[in-house]
Order: structure tokens, then sequence, then C-alpha cells
């Protein structure tokens, strides 16, 4: 079984019971209650069912309840299996070509949809929504807060790294996981608020209803005055040859499985994108022991925080800048995946061609956002607004102040008087700036007998925990910009080496060092893996870009509980300790590509379409011929008219459109619809899902 | 620049129309307010076409159609979807059995395939149909379907081909006449002067004629529609309950040849206007309707829902015939939610009238005339 037992940073719920099921008439296991795909994907599966346009292998692709490629027949009811818990006892079969409508004829007890009644509707329940909620309840509105995850915080609940930004305002080094309990909290406590969790908004509409999947059971429609779209972003989908095959996903359905479900659910991937999500799902995959390939960034530069990137290289994952997936190909699953270098106009240059055994493809390349909902209540003339991801793709310290003025911007629109603090937006500029200068920084030798803390951060990024957490102040931030992009220093006295800066760094870039005897020191370096290293041991030293210094010795080693660290304090020459940061966690094996590159398919056979299988090459050829200025008119290739509503797809079309030598500019819009996601016919006339005739509790009834 | 016909309209009429006076050798040019072809009643029509009418014009017009449809196919190698799937009308009391009866001697005399079936066959076309107080239903295997949309694509491409001038995203603002003639189409583009002037402008054909001083009654409703995922083929027929209650009129239901549920209702009390936003109530009373007619629907996963208009004459029958005012100005619209099953057959029919060859169609234009009495209702509306 492909379950994660072993993590720095997690531990599997206890308790959890075994549930025994059949998969394709062959006995299989997993957990009762987690999704039907996990436990799948725990055995190994990655290609669930054929899809009946052409046979191609399905299986997880967004692992959020959007998409429907994960539908499997449960029960003999074709349902999407990563929102379908699994129980023992159930019957999981593969769809082969169009799932069967069940036979099932008994008249049923119908009944019409619960209404709940509320001022403002958030949609979603991240960071910007909850912190938004918060706002709006304290101004004394109604709120009703649906998000599709049982647990609140969005994103935020998968991410096991230290967050950036500010302390005092955000939570900065504290784990994701933890950011969204707090907020969650907070939230849940406050009078006015409904919260309906694990519940997916399915439709706006005009008469100020909207549809929600309560616990993906009932459909409750939630009358409202105004609606808040906090609904986040998802992965862009990048167009290369295989792009389609099971084992090709988002970062986001990647750390669900890996984080939210323990399922390990890759052996090794490749990371297409440098950006902090690219770069924190590859520390992510190591963590999970899963191993990195690599991550391949078309720009000459990386895209997130450089202190990120420097973790993730220090581990052994080398960045390929210039470079891009030429195809992934495999059989029924992603088995390769082969790199190129690009040329000035961003095109692959084959000659450099490389192939990687990986098993996954992490799709990483930019983040589009779900603005769906606001774009469909703007059409409807519903007062929206949006924050968060879903109105500009930035960090989740960002997303709290975004939702905050969100809040009060709605509030405004409802006719209340409200004072917004300037602070916030001032904040809020900050958290949500890129990356500023690199200040290369020396270090020097420390003296004999005396801790002091050197700095491998270098670039500029919203961040002060260092300085907070320091018992005696003696962190500051040197003032050049006068706010918390600046970079720390040390005021040169009063450390006692208690090492809360090297535990509280959320890019692990604060090591202590103190000078020994005889050109010695000792330095405490922070590490987020598992650390099965005995005192005595010698481990490999390296810089802060991984470059190898030498060894040292390890002296002791302390699991800081708090900020779920291990500190490591390594006895080295001087020269080393103080420009040692890192120990590698991968071997240089797990990186090698094949000694020739394989690959195949031309790029026109990428697939925009995931849905109804459309190609790059399909769709230029249309346009063409058909003289498209319309991207509703792509709808004659099915484009958009599958299952997941042109989410993957929409993002994709003006650079086809381009590609076509169309200009996007010139080209109408695909028309928005209820639904969002798929619903059964009979949720909205209350008639339970599955066959009735089925004994209570085999169902999927309560 | 002068063409011989200027069509307003780019959708389920306009766009065959176009398409078989090209191909006569006609210089046509159609103006469309929208960013493209069939993207105002066509696009939310959900693709039934049947002959199976009540009155003489539409099922001559509807025939045309049905032969014309499957052509697209097997004639000209477009992909449209077309199914021969039937119309069954249910019958759940006396005064719908009664009704269908009365009817069924008009549409025999028609020459429609068309008969009464008893309720254990209707329940060998719908499985699981509900049989508690199911009489039977008029069923007329001839009738079938296709997907708009393509459809809309294979006259639009076939037209392209044929030299049609297309122009998209323009709106006609005025004419410009002389006498009871219309010289020249604006919009605020451009200027097009042309022998003749068709208004195919579906729900926007009462503003267009009153830009020529006409009054036209042709006023839209609207209706929601939806559309599942495919399931494996179970459904052969096009379903229609004509029976209202509390809150709705009729609705009807078929599978489409890609194995979708296509779904649609009327609303009660109607709602008139031009509103196509979607309101929350469609779904659980639609929902209601079919899993009480079909209990196994209920499994069936909603994907999408729509709202289109039916551009309604007081009679429920189209407008089809030369202005008044303006005598070179053809008028071929208020088609009652059936532009997409009348238009092909319509096109077809009028670009033989334009061309003078049309006599055998008299009836239809007594039938359809812009200046009829309107009286009375149609019953399968």
């Amino acid at each position: 079984m492909n379950r994660i037992t072993e993590h720095p940073i997690l531990s599997p719920a206890e308790g959890r019971v075994e549930a025994r099921f059949s998969f394709d008439g062959k006995p299989a296991s997993g957990y009762e209650g987690e999704p039907i795909s996990s436990a799948l994907a725990a055995m190994g599966v990655a290609r669930f069912s054929s899809h009946a346009k052409d046979g191609a292998p399905q299986g997880i692709f967004c692992a959020n309840g959007q998409c429907s490629q994960c539908a499997l027949v449960v029960d003999g009811v074709a349902l999407k299996s990563c929102v379908t818990p699994l129980r023992s006892g159930m019957d999981v079969r593969s769809v082969e070509g169009l799932p069967p409508l069940p036979v099932a004829d008994a008249p049923r007890a119908l009944s019409k949809p619960r209404r709940l009644s509320c001022e403002v509707l958030v949609i979603g329940g991240g960071p910007s929504g909850l912190a938004a909620t918060v706002e709006l309840a304290k101004l004394g509105l109604s709120v009703v807060l649906a998000d599709d995850k049982a647990d609140l915080g969005g994103k935020l609940v998968l991410q096991t790294h230290k967050f950036f930004g500010s302390e005092a305002d955000c939570y900065a080094g504290t784990r994701g996981i933890d950011i969204a309990r707090k907020l969650s909290d907070e939230a849940r406590a406050l009078p006015g608020v409904t919260v309906l969790a694990n519940s997916p908004v399915v439709g706006l509409y005009a008469d100020r209803a909207a549809g929600v999947l309560a616990d993906y059971r009932e459909y409750i429609l939630v009358d409202f005055k105004a609606v808040l779209v906090a609904a986040g972003a998802r992965e862009r989908s990048v167009l290369f040859p295989g792009n389609d095959l099971p084992g090709v996903y988002g970062a986001g359905a990647f750390q669900t499985l890996v984080n939210r479900d323990l399922v390990k659910s890759s052996k090794r991937v490749l990371v297409l994108g440098s950006g902090n999500v690219g770069l924190i799902a590859a520390y992510h995959a190591l963590q999970a022991g899963i191993e990195v390939a690599g991550i391949v960034e078309i720009l000459p530069q990386v895209n997130g925080y450089k202190v990120h990137a420097d973790k993730i290289v220090r581990a052994g994952v080398p960045v390929y800048l210039n470079a891009t997936v030429v195809e992934v190909e495999g059989a029924g699953r992603v088995e390769r995946a082969t790199v190129a270098e690009v040329d000035e106009k961003r095109r692959p240059v084959l000659s450099t061609a490389r192939t990687y055994e990986v098993d996954t493809v992490l799709v990483a390349a930019g983040l589009s956002p779900c603005d769906e909902f606001l774009r469909q209540a703007e059409a409807f003339g519903i007062p929206a607004v949006a924050a968060g991801d879903a109105e500009e793709i930035a960090e989740a310290s960002s997303a709290m102040f975004g939702g905050r003025i969100a809040a009060l911007s709605l509030a405004k629109l409802l006719g209340r008087k409200v004072e917004l603090d300037e602070s916030w937006v001032a904040k809020r500029e900050v958290l949500r700036s890129r990356p500023g200068d690199t200040v290369p920084r020396e270090p020097v030798i420390p003296e004999k007998g005396t801790w002091k803390p050197v700095f491998h951060c270098v670039q500029e990024i919203p961040c002060d925990p260092c300085t907070t957490v320091c018992p005696t102040h003696s962190i500051s931030l040197k003032p050049v910009r006068g706010s918390i992009m600046d970079l720390p220093r040390y005021s040169g006295k009063d450390c006692r080496g208690c090492n809360a800066c090297v535990a509280a760094c959320p890019g692990l870039a604060v090591s202590l060092v103190k000078g020994l005897d005889g050109g010695m020191a000792e330095v405490v370096l922070p590490f987020e893996f598992p650390a099965p290293f005995a005192p005595g041991s010698k481990l490999s030293l390296l810089d802060r870009e991984g470059a190898p210094l030498g060894e040292g010795e390890l002296a002791k080693k302390v699991f800081n509980r708090k900020y779920k660290t291990w500190l490591l304090t390594v006895a080295a020459p001087s020269e080393i300790a103080v420009r040692a940061i890192g120990v590698r966690v991968q071997s240089e094996e797990a990186t090698r590509s094949l000694p020739a590159a394989r690959f195949a398919r031309l790029p026109d056979e990428a697939i925009v379409c995931r849905c109804e299988r459309v190609t790059v090459g399909e769709i230029v050829r249309f346009i063409k011929e058909y003289r498209i200025r319309d991207a509703n008119q792509l709808k004659s290739l099915r484009v958009g008219m599958g299952a997941c509503g042109s989410k993957t797809c929409a993002p994709l079309l003006p650079q086809v459109f381009r590609q076509a030598g169309v200009d996007p500019a010139e080209v109408a819009g695909l028309t928005l619809r209820p639904l969002s996601i798929e619903v059964p016919l009979g949720t909205f006339a209350g008639a339970a899902s599955g066959i009735a005739a089925l004994p209570a509790g085999k169902d999927g009834t309560k | 620049m002068k063409s011989d016909v200027v069509i307003v309209g780019a959708g389920s009429v306009g766009l065959p129309l176009a398409y078989y006076l090209a191909k006569r050798g006609l210089k046509v040019v159609v103006l469309e307010k929208e960013a493209s072809w069939g993207r105002g009643q066509n696009r939310a029509a959900i693709g039934g076409i049947r002959a199976t009418h009540s009155d003489r014009a539409k099922i001559r017009i509807a025939q045309e159609s049905l032969a014309i449809v499957p052509e697209l196919e097997t004639v000209h190698g477009f992909h449209v979807e077309w199914k021969r799937g039937g119309y069954l009308f249910v019958a759940y009391d006396e005064t719908r059995e009664n009704a269908f009866r009365e009817l069924l001697s008009v549409q025999k005399a028609a020459g429609l395939g068309i008969d009464w079936i008893d309720g254990a066959s209707v329940a060998e076309l719908v499985p699981g149909i509900r049989r508690e107080g199911l009489r039977g239903g008029t069923w007329s295997p001839g009738d079938g379907s296709a997907s708009p949309l393509l459809v809309a694509s294979a006259f639009y491409k076939l037209a392209l081909d044929a030299g049609v001038d297309f122009r998209f995203g323009e709106a006609v603002t005025g004419f410009d006449r002389e006498g009871r003639r219309a010289l020249r189409a604006r919009t605020a583009l451009d200027v097009y002067e042309a022998d003749r002037f068709v208004n195919a402008a579906g729900a926007d054909a009462s503003r267009v004629a009153e830009l020529l001083g006409e009054t036209l009654p042709v006023h839209p409703d609207s209706h929601e529609a939806g559309v599942t995922e495919p399931v494996e083929s179970f459904l052969g027929p096009m379903v229609v309950d004509i029976i209202p209650d509390a809150e709705s009129g009729n609705y009807y239901y078929y599978q489409i040849a890609s194995g979708q549920i296509v779904f649609c209702i009327t609303p009660k009390p109607q709602a008139w206007g031009t509103d196509c936003r979607s309101t929350s109530s469609f779904l659980p009373l639609v929902a209601r309707r079919m899993i009480e007619l079909q209990p196994r629907l209920a499994n069936v996963k909603v994907r999408r829902t729509w709202r289109g208009l039916y551009p309604m004459t007081p009679d429920g029958l189209p407008v089809v015939g030369y202005s008044r005012g303006a005598e070179n100005v053809l008028i071929a619209a208020g088609m009652c939610g059936q532009g997409f099953m009348l238009g092909p057959g319509l096109g077809k029919i009028l670009a033989e009238e334009t061309l003078g060859g049309a006599g055998e169609y008299g009836f239809i234009f007594e039938e359809l005339s812009p200046y009829r009495a309107f009286e009375g209702m149609e019953l399968l509306k």
C-alpha cells in the first residue's frame, strides 16, 4: 500500500478503520470515509476508467469534485470518486464507455429544497473568505459561508510549510494547516455566521439565490442580497502531448492526495513551474518520501521566492531554467517526461531533449482565478465582489487582508456606513509584493564562545518572524524600504543561542553559529525531513544554493515541537559552519535522465478540452475554417461542453486562438451558465441518490 | 455595396435561408447583432424536430426539415447528431387522450406517421415510466432530433462556402425607404443596399419591424432548459407531457445522440420578456416532474442549464409573408419556440418563393400571413 506512514509534519489520523470493498470485482481495501479515489491511488491504481470517445485512460485530475474525470460506478451509480467517501462493502467499477443509468423505477419521495436566508453569501472558506466572513459578521451582517471542503481553510489545509508574511498580522512562521484552524475557529465562533462545509455552491441564480450541494447530498437554496466570491484559484493546464495522462495534475490535487489523505501517490515527480506553488509542491513531495526529478521553468529565472527555491535545491532537486516539457508518455499513466531547453521565442530546442522516468508531472505553471461565480453574478446583475485568489493571485497572507477589504466594500454596496482601515490596504500592498532585490551577504566568522545568527535570506520578500520571535529583540529589519520586505540583521549582541529564529524562519534560512577552538565552529541547522542520523554521524553540508561545503559531525539533534522542525547542531570548520544551511535529502540518482531522449508525438496532439478530449490541432483548424471569433462556437467541437464546465480549457483558449492567427481580444468569450459541477437530477427534487431498492446505508443515504 | 438579399438574423431561419439563396446564385448579406451565428434562440433550442403539429403549414414545413437535416450528414458530411427517435406525447387523463386522438385525424390526413399506442407500448419506449394512470400516447417514429448548435454551424459553413457575406456584431438600426420599398438597412458600422430584405430576427423581429413602421405580434416568453451528463442509450423518443400542474405547463425531454438528456419546461405563469438569466425555481420544478414520470432519471447528473426565448404569436403559429408597408421585406419570424425545427424547411421554401417558384406552398403563406386574425391557440405548443 502506498501510504505515508512517516512524515515530519503530518501524522495519520488515529483510529482509522479499514474498509474492504471491491474494484472491478476484485477485493480491495482502504479506509472508511476516505475518498474512493484516494483509496485506489494508495493501491497504485492510476487508470480508473476509459473515456467514452476514444478509450483514453481517465483518472484523478482535480481531486476536488470539479472535473468528473475520476468517475466510477459505485453500487451501480456513476459518481465522482474524489468526493465519494469509501464504505465497506462498496462495489466499485470502472466506467468503460458511457455509464449505464441504473434501473431504479420505484416511485420516490420528493420534496422541495430547504431554503436558508442571509445578507451575504461567501463562496469559499479559504484565507480570504474566512477573513471576509469575520469582518462581515463584526458589522452585524448575516453570512452563509459555503465551502466545498470538509475542513475550512482552503488550500491552507494542504500546506505543511511555515508561512511568510508578518507574524503580527497574518500568522507568519505558522504552518498553513495551523493557520487554517485558527481562522476557521474565529469565523465559526461569530454570531450570524452559518457555515456549510463540504458543500459546494453549484449555481448562482438571477433571483439572488444560490444552489448549494450541502454535504454533497442535499440541494439547499440560499437566498442572499450580495455575494462575496473567495473561491480561490486552480492551476492552469499546459499544452504538451500527453498532458491528459493520469499522473499529470495540478499541485493542488497532489497536495490533496499527499498532505490531506496521506497517500503516497507517486514514486517520482517532475514539477512544471518554479513559482511558489511548484517549489512548495516539490518540497511537500520530498517530505512525503517522494523523489523529485527536477523543476522545469520556462523563464530564465526562478519565479517564486528565492528562499523557497534555495531550500529545494539544497535538498537535492535541480531547477532547470529556460526549459519546458516537450512530451509526457506512458501506457495508461505517466511513465516518462521529456524536457528540453527553449529558444528566445520559448520554443523547445529538441536537440537538447532529455527524458526522465517519472510517474507524475505536477503542473504548477500559473494559476487561474476561480472567478466564475463573480462573472456569473456580474452577468446576472447581482452585487458581488471577489477576494483572495479569485480576485488576484497572491499569497495567503495578502488574501487575508484582501478578504477584509472586500468585506467592507461589499458592506458599502449594501448601504452600510463603513470606514476602511487604510493600514490594511498598505499591509496588503506589501504582502502581495513580488520579491524585491537580492542583496548578497558575506558571513562573518563568529567569535569563540558566542552565538550569532547567520541569515541566508538574501532576497527581499514580505517576511518577519525572525524579528518577532527573538526574546532579546536583537534581530531587526534593516530599514531600506521601511516595510517587512526589508532583510533581517543581527544587532551584534545579546544572542543567547535559543534557536527561536532558526526554528521559526519559514525559509529555513537562519542558522546559529558559535566559534569553537581550533578554527572549528558549531552550527545549528533547521531541518524538516525525517532525521534518522545519530549524534556523531557525518553529515554532508551544503551552502545556500546547494553547493557542497564538506562534512560536519552531528553533535546533537533536537525536535522543536512548536515549529515541528529538527534543529541539528553540527560541528565543522568555521569557514564551512558559517556557510552551511542545508543537508542533502535526495540522492542524485533520482534526478538522472535516461541515456537517450524518448518522445514521439506532435505538439498539435496536446489536449485542450480534457472532458471531451479535443486537441490543439483540431481547434486551430476549426477556427481557421469557420473564421471563428466567438469562443462559444468551439462548442461545435464540444470544447467547454464537458463535465468541468470549461474550467480547464477556457484559460487555454486565448493561446489557441493566437496559434490560429486570431487576436484573442477580438474573440467573444464563453458564456457562463449554472451548474458549476454536475449534480444528480434527483437531488434537486429531494430524492435520495443511489438505487432506492438497496438497503439503507448502502445507497449513499444517511 | 448592393446585394440581392439582406437577411436580418443569422439564426435558425436566417442561416438555412441564406444558404439556399446563395446556392441559387443570389448575392446574400446576413446582418447579425450577436458575435456569431445561432446565438439568439438557436443556442437555447433543445433540438427536437417533428412534423407532428396540428396545422397544415407547420406540418409541411417541418416535413421539409425532416428531409433536410439528415441530409446534412448523408449528403454534406456534417456531423449534426441526427437521431430519428420519434416523439411520444403521453396521456394520463381522458382530456389529453381525447385531444390527442382528435388531432390524429388531421395529422394522418397530412400523411404523418403517427398513431395512438397503449400504455404497455409507451412503457417499452420509456423504460420505467410511471404506469399508474397511463392511458397511452401518440407516437410518431418518423420525428427526430439534432443538435441546434451543429445544424447552425453546418448551415453557416454551407452558406459561407456558397459566398454569403456574414456581418456579425451588427444590429440593424434603421432602414432607408422609398415609398413602399426598403432600399437600405443601416447598422452602426455600415449601410447595406439590397433588392429584398428578410426579417428573420427571431425575438428581435418586432423591433426590426418597428424600424419600418410596422407592428408584429411577436412577443417572447422564456423557458429554461438543461442538459445532463451522457449515459448509455436507454431512451428513444422525445417524451412530451402536456398536463399542466400548479407550477408548470408542459415539459419534455429526450436522450440526444451523444447520450445526454436534454429537458425543458414551461413555467406557470409564463415568463414574458427577454430575460435569459437562470432562476432558482427551474431545477427543483423540472426535476420533480421528470422523476415523477420516470423515477430512474433521479440518478442522472445535470450538467448545465440555460434559458431561452420563444418568440410567441397570439395563436402559436409563425408569421411568414411580405410586409404591406414595405413590399420587398419578407417577414419570417414568430416561430414560437420552433425555429430550429421549422428553419431548414422554411429556409428552403422561402428561397424557392423568392425566386418565384413556390406556388405549391401558397397555403403556407395564407395560413401564416402576418395579417391573419390570430385566433385560437395551437394545442401542441
